[in-house]
């Protein structure tokens, strides 16, 4: 672990010594460097979870690949943002990288955390620099009530965490991942134990987020700039679903009966926000909501803790977060074209753009869950646990495979197909740190098909 | 949804000015004469979105081979190759590499292996190839039932 803190901190004096000309070209070296260096933690060669060398920083099968998307994704934001952030004076471009970097850091952490109170304390500070990037950098009026959405929205289901968190504590002398998954759980019977079980789970649920508390998502995830749409489509819904999975595997049996509303949220939540997208005119709207959908298929996933269920989760989690954050990067190269994000006035980019609209078809292809890509391999893993868990969800689960599949091909056709927008006459070309960017983002979801044990979890 | 509304209402008029007048709306270059056809000019200068005054001009003007990185043609080349390497050809080429030669993961396909070897080793002495219990009944010795500490 401290292999990757240890050049992430460093990102800092990196990021405030270099001399302005060379910032961007030396923070994206480090950024890749420290990516490089993520991949070592795949090595897992025993049968059994945890690798840590210290009691306070591990990592298991189901942090590991979470990780590596976590530092993979830090060069790909300092790639997206420079075009809109190289105007800006040069210590607030500065001050952006460092906030990603500090970001950065508290995912780390995060991810590797072996105390769950770490792993909660990293869960919120990671609030801060988000927060900041989307109401300072955000380009609408909006951001500050996006802001406001994200910020209390997920600090609301978090602070029963904390007492949740605290509660157990005492019960158990210990809040270390490493003892906890060998203690028995005990069984929930009074109306406080039951409060206890939703405040354990709550404060992920609106991460996820699940569909009743998911109103937040569409507003940051649009409002945000590119790096901030990036890390939170990526990385910080996964937080949710890493955390989730932490705390449910104590948290049985009673959760077989009080994640029955939570899981028929989810599954219908696939089908409405799903609905939704086809309704959008906001390109990047469309592209949140889509998470929205793809997330619940997770949380069911999760909720109905079946060792396929919890594959599958981890699986649908990386592929999405390449995907939906390819896809932002993609909506970013319109958005700095034409600076508006409506759908209608980027009809027809194939015949302007035709290499990007190779990378808009294959982000879409694989928002859309086409086989082989691992998109599809997680959703199906789910959708069959979750048939062996109800025969009834086929029809939410297939229904809302057969409407994803829809509003991703209405993407890709209302963006490339159809004439080309008269309003748009003059279009930069595109540039080739763009299609280095959805490189980036497409090779390893491809290369992912390749050795798909990695994100497999300790389960399968 | 209001607000939706208002920010599409702009570029409707904008749709309909443009074909009439066929104007560049995105592009404003300075020069007209080079650009060869007329350019907005006040049609709403709020939505010019300039920078301290100046007009938004492409960088490829400068910079025939404009990388996206920089707008120091020399810093863009350089920040093109550093990113490429780093990106292409250390992290996924090396990187994949090393991730591809891992040894089996989570020793799955040792599990494997190692099933169809004991199965094979049981049905050839004629045991039972799995067993209900774990450890062998006969060996574990229970206090009777009288017994009280």
């Amino acid at each position: 672990m401290l292999k990757i803190l240890i050049p992430t901190l460093m990102l800092f004096p990196t990021t405030w010594l270099v001399t302005p000309k060379w910032l961007w070209t030396t923070t994206t070296a480090q950024a890749l460097i420290i990516a490089t260096t993520s991949l070592t933690l795949l090595n897992w060669n025993s049968e059994t979870g945890w690798t840590s060398s210290n009691p306070y920083l591990g990592t298991d099968p189901l942090s590991t690949p979470l990780l590596v998307l976590t530092c993979w994704l830090l060069p790909l934001m300092i790639l997206a943002s420079q075009n809109h952030i190289s105007s800006e004076p040069i210590s607030r471009q500065r001050t952006y990288i460092t906030l990603l970097t500090s970001l950065q850091l508290f995912l780390i952490m995060a991810f590797g955390a072996t105390e769950i109170i770490l792993f909660y304390i990293m869960f919120e500070a990671t609030l801060i620099p988000t927060l900041i990037i989307i109401t300072r950098w955000g380009n609408q009026t909006e951001r500050l009530n996006a802001g406001t959405y994200f910020l209390f929205y997920t600090l609301a289901g978090s602070l029963p965490l904390l007492v949740a968190l605290l509660i157990l504590q005492k019960e158990l002398g210990s809040l270390s991942m490493l003892i906890i998954q060998y203690m028995q759980p005990a069984p929930l019977c009074t109306w406080a134990d039951k409060i206890w079980w939703a405040a354990c789970l709550i404060a992920f649920l609106v991460k996820m987020p699940l569909y009743g508390a998911h109103l937040w998502l569409p507003k940051a995830h649009v409002e945000a700039p590119i790096a901030g749409s990036m890390v939170l489509a990526a990385v910080l819904l996964k937080l949710g679903g890493y955390g989730m999975m932490r705390m449910i595997i104590m948290l049985e049996p009673t959760s077989k009966d009080l994640a029955y509303p939570f899981i028929i949220l989810a599954l219908w939540g696939i089908i409405m926000t799903g609905s939704i997208c086809l309704r959008q005119t906001d390109l990047k709207s469309l592209i949140a909501y889509s998470s929205v959908s793809h997330m619940g298929l997770v949380v069911a996933g999760i909720l109905i803790q079946t060792p396929w269920g919890f594959t599958g989760a981890i699986i649908l989690m990386i592929a999405h977060g390449l995907a939906s954050s390819a896809l932002f990067c993609l909506a970013n190269t319109n958005y700095e074209r034409l600076h508006s994000r409506t759908l209608l006035l980027a009809r027809g980019m194939q015949a302007v753009l035709p290499l990007m609209a190779t990378w808009w078809f294959i982000a879409n292809l694989a928002n859309l869950a086409l086989p082989p890509l691992p998109n599809l391999m997680g959703e199906l893993v789910i959708i069959t646990s979750m048939f062996n868990w109800s025969s009834w969800t086929i029809i939410l689960t297939g229904g809302g495979t057969l409407i994803t599949a829809s509003y991703s091909l209405y993407m890709y056709l209302m963006t490339q197909r159809g004439p080309v927008s008269t309003s748009i006459m003059a279009i930069e070309p595109s540039h080739t740190r763009e299609h280095l960017l959805m490189a980036l983002h497409l090779i390893p979801i491809i290369l992912l098909m390749l050795k798909p044990e990695l994100m497999w979890g300790w389960c399968f | 949804m209001a607000s939706r509304l208002v920010r599409i209402l702009p570029a409707w008029s904008r749709f309909r000015l443009g074909s009439v007048a066929g104007a560049r709306f995105v592009s404003q270059t300075p020069s007209p004469a080079a650009a060869g056809s007329p350019t907005v000019s006040g049609l709403s200068p709020a939505e010019h979105n300039d920078d301290h005054g100046h007009v938004e001009v492409s960088l490829y003007e400068k910079n025939r081979d404009f990388h996206g990185f920089h707008k120091d043609p020399q810093v863009d080349v350089w920040n093109m190759k550093v990113a490429f390497f780093f990106g292409i050809s250390v992290a996924i080429v090396i990187g994949g590499t090393f991730v591809h030669y891992l040894p089996d993961h989570g020793m799955r396909q040792w599990a494997r292996r190692e099933a169809e070897r004991l199965i094979k080793k049981r049905e050839a002495e004629g045991v039972a190839v799995l067993d209900g219990n774990y450890y062998d009944p006969s060996k574990i010795i229970l206090p009777s039932a009288g017994e009280e500490k």
